[in-house]
Parts: C-alpha cells; structure tokens; sequence
C-alpha cells in the first residue's frame, strides 16, 4: 500500500494537495475524539443522572453533596462554601472530575498516539503528562489544549527520539528511553501550566467578553457564531454561566424574563446534528447517535454531541445557523424564559418558560433542530456515498489505505468510519492507529518482529532486518520485537513466524502481515528491504 | 555484556540425539549456571511444541514462553554444538543449539551477535568447522557491527 501511496504522490496538484492537507486534519481530529466517545457518553450519563437538576440527584456521585452529613465515608471531599458563607467538606463526586481530567487526559493520549504512531503508547504517555499541566493551569476545561497540546508533546518527543535514534548501545536503550520522556514531559508540563493554559483561559475569556458586546448591542443571533463554537470546545459552562446567566438575569429583573438563557441551553441545535447522523451518518457514529440525542434533548448534557462535531468539523455551521435560528425566533415572538435551563434539557427549558412565552421558546427549539438537521444532512450526505463505499469492501484497512493511495480521494468521513468501526469491535487503540494510517499515509516506517516469547527468535530477525535495513541505506525505519500477545496495533509491517501470524494479526489488525519460514534467511527480508527503500525514495522524490 | 554468554555454557560435542534431548541440555546448562529455575526448561518444552524455534542454517534457540519469564532468575546464553545433525522438524537438521533466557535487554547484544553471524553461510561453516568449544566461544565473540 505505501508503495502504491507514495508513487501517486506526486502527481498531486497544489489545491489537491490542500485539500487533502484539510481531510487530513478532519481525520486527525476524529482519531482524537472518536475513541473517546464511550468516555463521552458514561460521563453524559452520569452527569445527566446525578447531578443537582439530575434525574436521580446523588450529592455523593454528583459531587455537590455535604460529606459531613451524608456520612458515606472514605469517598474524596474538597471545601465548599455554602451559601450563607460558612465552609462544608463537599464530595468531589464524579462529574467534575470526569470532565476536567478524564475527557482531555484521553484526548490528548489519542492525540499523541496519532502524532508518534510509531510508538504509539510512548506518544500517548507523554502527551498525557504535558496536558495535566495545562489543565491545573486553568480552571477552563482544557478540551481546546487538549486537542493542541497533547499531538504537539508527542511530536516534540519524536523528534527528540530521532537525535539518538540507533546511536545508543544496547543495553542502554530503556533508560535513555526512560528518562529522556520523563524529563522532556516534566519539562513541557511546566511549560504547560505557565505558558499555553493562560492562552486558553484569556480566549474563553475573550469569547465571553464578545458574546457580552454583541448581547448589549442587540445583534442577537450573532451570538450563535461565537457560543456555537465555544460549546463544542467545551467552553459553554463558562460563556453561558459566565456571561450569559448572568446577563438574563439582569434582564429578568427589568421585563420578567430572557432569551439570552436559551442561546446556550437551546438543545435544538445539537439535536438536529445528532438526528442527522441517525439518518445519514454510518458505522458507529450512526448507531450512537439516538442514545446521544436521547442524553442531549433529555438529559440536557449537550456535551454527548461535541464529538460528532469535532470529528467532522463542518457541522459547526450547522450548529451556528441551528442556534442562529432559535435566538432569531425568541426575538421575533418576544420570548424568553424566567430563569436559567440547566441542564439544557428540553423539560429544564419547558418548566422555565413563562406562560406567553411557550408557543416562542417551543418553535425556537423546533426550529433550530429543523435548520441544523437539514444542514448536518446535507453534509453527511455529500461524504455518505464514499463512506460506504469504503465500508462495504470489506477489509477496512484496505479500503482506506486504497482510499488513501488517491489522496485527493481521501475524506475525514472515512476515518470517522475508522473510528467507528474500531469502537463497536474490541480495540480502541486499533482506531487510532487505522486514522494514523491515512494521516501519515505512505513510506514503511515501523516494522515489528513477533514471536511466542519475545525474547529469541523475534530478537534476532530484528537484527537481521535492521543489519540488511542500514547496509540498504534505510536507516529511518524503527525495527522492534515483541512477544505476541503484547502485540500492539500501528506497526506498519509485522513479521512473524507462519504458525503466528493469524494471532498476531488479531492483535495489529491494521498493520501488513508477512509470515517467515526460515528467521535467518527468509526472502521475504529482503522484499521487505526493497519496499521500504522504494517508499522512502519516492517519498523524497514527492518532496523535493 | 559477556557475562551472558560465557565459555563454560559453550559445549562441543553435545550429548544429544534427540531434539527433546537437546532442549533438555541447554536447558540444564542453563540451570546450572543459576539463570533459570527448572520449571523454564519445561516451559522450553512447550514453547518448542507450540512453535518451532528452528531458525535455519542448522540453528535453533529453544527459549521458554512469555509467561515463563518469571521463571528466569538473569539473563543467560548457552550455545551446544553437535557433531551429527538433529532432526528439528522434518527437513531441518540443527547442529547448533542456541538456549536462551532473557529478561530485560541484556541478552540482546549477543543473540544479535549470533543472529548476524548465522546469515553469513561462511560464518556458519566456521562455526561448524572450528575444531571445538573455545574455537566456537571465540568465533562469537569475534562478530562485529551490531
């Protein structure tokens, strides 16, 4: 396949080349957030449930209950104020702490995957350690610096890699290793925490300081184009509570109630987007999509359908012309609610509607659905038609790598096919790697060897492809042995022995699989040689 | 780095017939030099059931499976050479008996060593040839450029 990827190369145009730059950035973004999605949905869940406007509020999952008089002992507390100003021990609970660490923690360890596939739980692990420093380095939920600076401390750790890559002696490989992620994770945490999480905190920051310009110069349903965004980023608690809340309250005061309650907590918008992907998305994005809608409408955790827009990131125009449309209608009617709908449920919303304002707020829901459905429906459908295709041929490692190989060809709905399909089998981590595969389309840059146990016969065929690999003048292709079953995914070539391969193939389903005979002395090592030198040459070629 | 392989654990002539005779004294070599616990040489057994460790040129590596591994107390190499060809599998003679217990990365630098030395026929010829142990002992540790 990367022979086949790297000789189309350059026959690519300029505007192609863009073009295809774009799609490959929508499937890095679904590689990042579709593995996560069940993260997503437990946390909806249980935010839905639980918490003070849940269905079933738990002071002790939901983290607002006062530790000191509901006993349950052990569980973690931090000090609260009360309202009348005296201080409680309150339960962290679970939602908080799913939010702000658990979400971007696994953002950025997809991230990292994606950006050093090569060595896939190396990029993960650092990029993990550097997003902690952001998020303690901001009380904004660090979605956004996640997305940013979980791929950019796995590249920087690549590249460090690469100054001493096969200039250590053997032997001494681990620790280097060890310490040299240790050191530059620790080192780019604390850049982290004093220089990027203040940037995100300034643009939320900023964000709400335009909503609040654009709320006081009755350009209304421009609003959407900011909050819209803001939202999928996660930054919706802190324009809404931050600036919208606050400001409807105002106007409570003076006329009884307010639409700016409902730019944010309107759960139209997302609806329809989900709605849309019941009907026209595919794989398991598809099939997720109605218990989403179900937690968003409902439950009033828009959070559920974020994803679906970050994975396919123009249907944030269909989430602003949505909202756009449902703050227009409240102007129109005059309508508004007495209160704040939080959760942004469709009952939060209804048990907050003044009487003559029903039949406005109702159509501004309704309305604001109908406009992002049929928006979000046309651009799935536009990519439908090619997912599919993809889909339904079968081995879906080739179908994108064959997608791939036409470059021009490639669509981020594709990957989001990826990704879905790796959540409903077992392996997270194969979705990963199956996006990385289009992302970093083309030259043979990783080959693992395996074997039963990992410490003889895949050892040495390692030393013999990588002995014949440096004499062939390739010296940039990564040669690893592992054990079998401690076989991860992402690999662009696996070797093993014939008796194996069928097990090592369950283990890296989107790696190429080549089975040996003979360790010492197989042909296939010097096919194997030839075809990572031909890449690598024709990828030159396309470069220069 | 020599410690793991070591001239002691370097025999020539094996006693051997048989390849379960022949992973039984690699093993007890091992053993005896304090590397394994017994039970490894049957989990080289097994592993030799599962998946043949025959790497051609008339050598093997009987090694213990994964799960084994904690039945290896260090790293050890050792390497047995027969005057008559074993029979391996069907159609592949094995004159040279390469045992392995590894943890850890240490044990690498060496059956790197003998991995490059066994893709060279003139090397293996040497190997075959050397009048005995210490000759065996020195052609190895004589490989360069790993």
């Amino acid at each position: 396949m990367s022979v086949a990827t790297a000789s189309a190369a350059p026959a690519v145009g300029r505007g192609k080349r863009a073009q295809v730059r774009v799609q490959r950035f929508g499937a890095f973004l679904t590689g990042m957030i579709m593995p996560n999605l069940p993260a997503f949905l437990a946390w909806g869940l249980i935010t839905s449930i639980f918490i003070a406007t849940g269905w079933i509020p738990n002071g002790i999952l939901g983290g607002f209950g006062n530790a000191d008089v509901m006993g349950w002992a052990g569980a973690a507390t931090q000090l609260a104020k009360a309202s009348d100003g005296t201080t409680f021990s309150q339960y962290v609970g679970l939602v908080s702490p799913m939010v702000t660490y658990l979400l971007p923690l696994l953002i950025a360890n997809a991230g990292g995957r994606l950006v050093y596939k090569e060595r896939a739980e190396r990029g993960g692990v650092v990029a993990s350690i550097v997003v902690i420093g952001m998020i303690v380095g901001s009380t904004v939920p660090m979605f956004l610096g996640a997305m940013l600076v979980g791929p950019a401390a796995a590249w920087v750790i690549k590249k460090i890699d690469s100054i001493w890559a096969g200039k250590i002696r053997p032997g001494f490989e681990m620790l280097v290793d060890m310490f040299s992620a240790g050191i530059a994770g620790a080192a780019m945490t604390i850049g982290a925490f004093f220089g990027v999480a203040p940037i995100v905190t300034h643009l939320s920051d900023w964000l709400g300081s335009i909503v609040n310009w654009l709320a006081n110069h009755q350009l209304l349903p421009v609003m959407s184009l900011i909050v819209e965004p803001a939202k999928v980023l996660f930054l919706n608690n802190a324009i809404g509570n931050g600036v919208l809340v606050p400001l409807g309250a105002q106007q409570v005061i003076d006329k009884g109630q307010s639409l700016l309650f409902l730019v944010e907590a309107n759960p139209g918008p997302g609806f329809g987007i989900l709605l849309a992907y019941m009907l026209f998305g595919v794989g398991a994005a598809r099939s997720t999509a109605p218990g989403a809608a179900i937690i968003q409408a409902i439950g009033g955790i828009h959070e559920v359908y974020f994803p679906f827009v970050l994975m396919k990131p123009t249907l944030i125009v269909a989430a602003i012309l949505g909202g756009a449309t449902g703050v227009a209608t409240n102007v129109v009617f005059g309508s508004g609610l007495r209160g704040p709908a939080a959760p942004g449920s469709i009952i939060a919303v209804l048990a907050a509607t003044p009487r003559n304002s029903y039949v406005g707020v109702i159509l501004s829901v309704v309305l604001s659905a109908t406009v992002s459905f049929l928006i979000a429906g046309v651009i799935l459908r536009a990519s439908r038609k090619r997912d599919i295709e993809a889909g339904s041929s079968g081995d879906l490692g080739a179908a994108i790598a064959q997608t791939a190989a036409n470059k021009g060809k490639t669509s981020s709905s594709l990957a989001a096919l990826a990704g879905a399909q790796g959540i409903t089998s077992d392996g997270a981590a194969a979705v990963d790697q199956q996006v990385a595969t289009l992302v970093a389309t083309g030259p043979i840059r990783s080959i693992i060897f395996a074997c039963d146990g990992g410490m003889g016969s895949s050892a040495m065929g390692a030393s013999i492809l990588r002995d014949k690999l440096r004499k062939a003048g390739v010296p940039d292709v990564t040669v690893q042995f592992k054990a079998v079953a401690q076989l991860e995914d992402g690999a662009d070539i696996v070797i093993s022995q014939r008796e194996l391969t069928d097990r090592a193939r369950r283990h890296a389903p989107s790696s190429r699989h080549v089975s040996v005979d003979n360790f010492l002395s197989s042909p296939a090592y010097d096919e194997v040689v030839a075809e990572a030198k031909a890449s690598r040459e024709t990828m030159e070629r396309s470069q220069s | 780095m020599t410690d793991v392989l070591t001239r002691d654990r370097v025999v020539a002539p094996g006693a051997a017939r048989t390849k379960d005779e022949a992973i039984r004294e690699a093993g007890t070599l091992l053993v005896n030099a304090g590397a394994v616990t017994p039970v490894y040489v049957d989990a080289m057994a097994e592993r030799e059931r599962s998946v043949s460790t025959y790497m051609g040129s008339y050598l093997a590596i009987p090694h213990g499976t994964d799960e084994a591994k904690s039945e290896i107390v260090q790293s050890a190499l050792c390497l047995v050479r027969y005057d008559e060809p074993i029979e391996w599998g069907s159609g592949q003679p094995v004159r040279i008996v390469v045992g392995i217990a590894g943890i850890g990365e240490e044990h690498l630098s060496i059956l790197s060593k003998i991995a490059l030395l066994f893709t060279d026929p003139e090397q293996v010829q040497r190997v075959l040839d050397a009048p005995g142990a210490d000759e065996v002992f020195d052609i190895i540790q004589q490989v360069n450029g790993v």
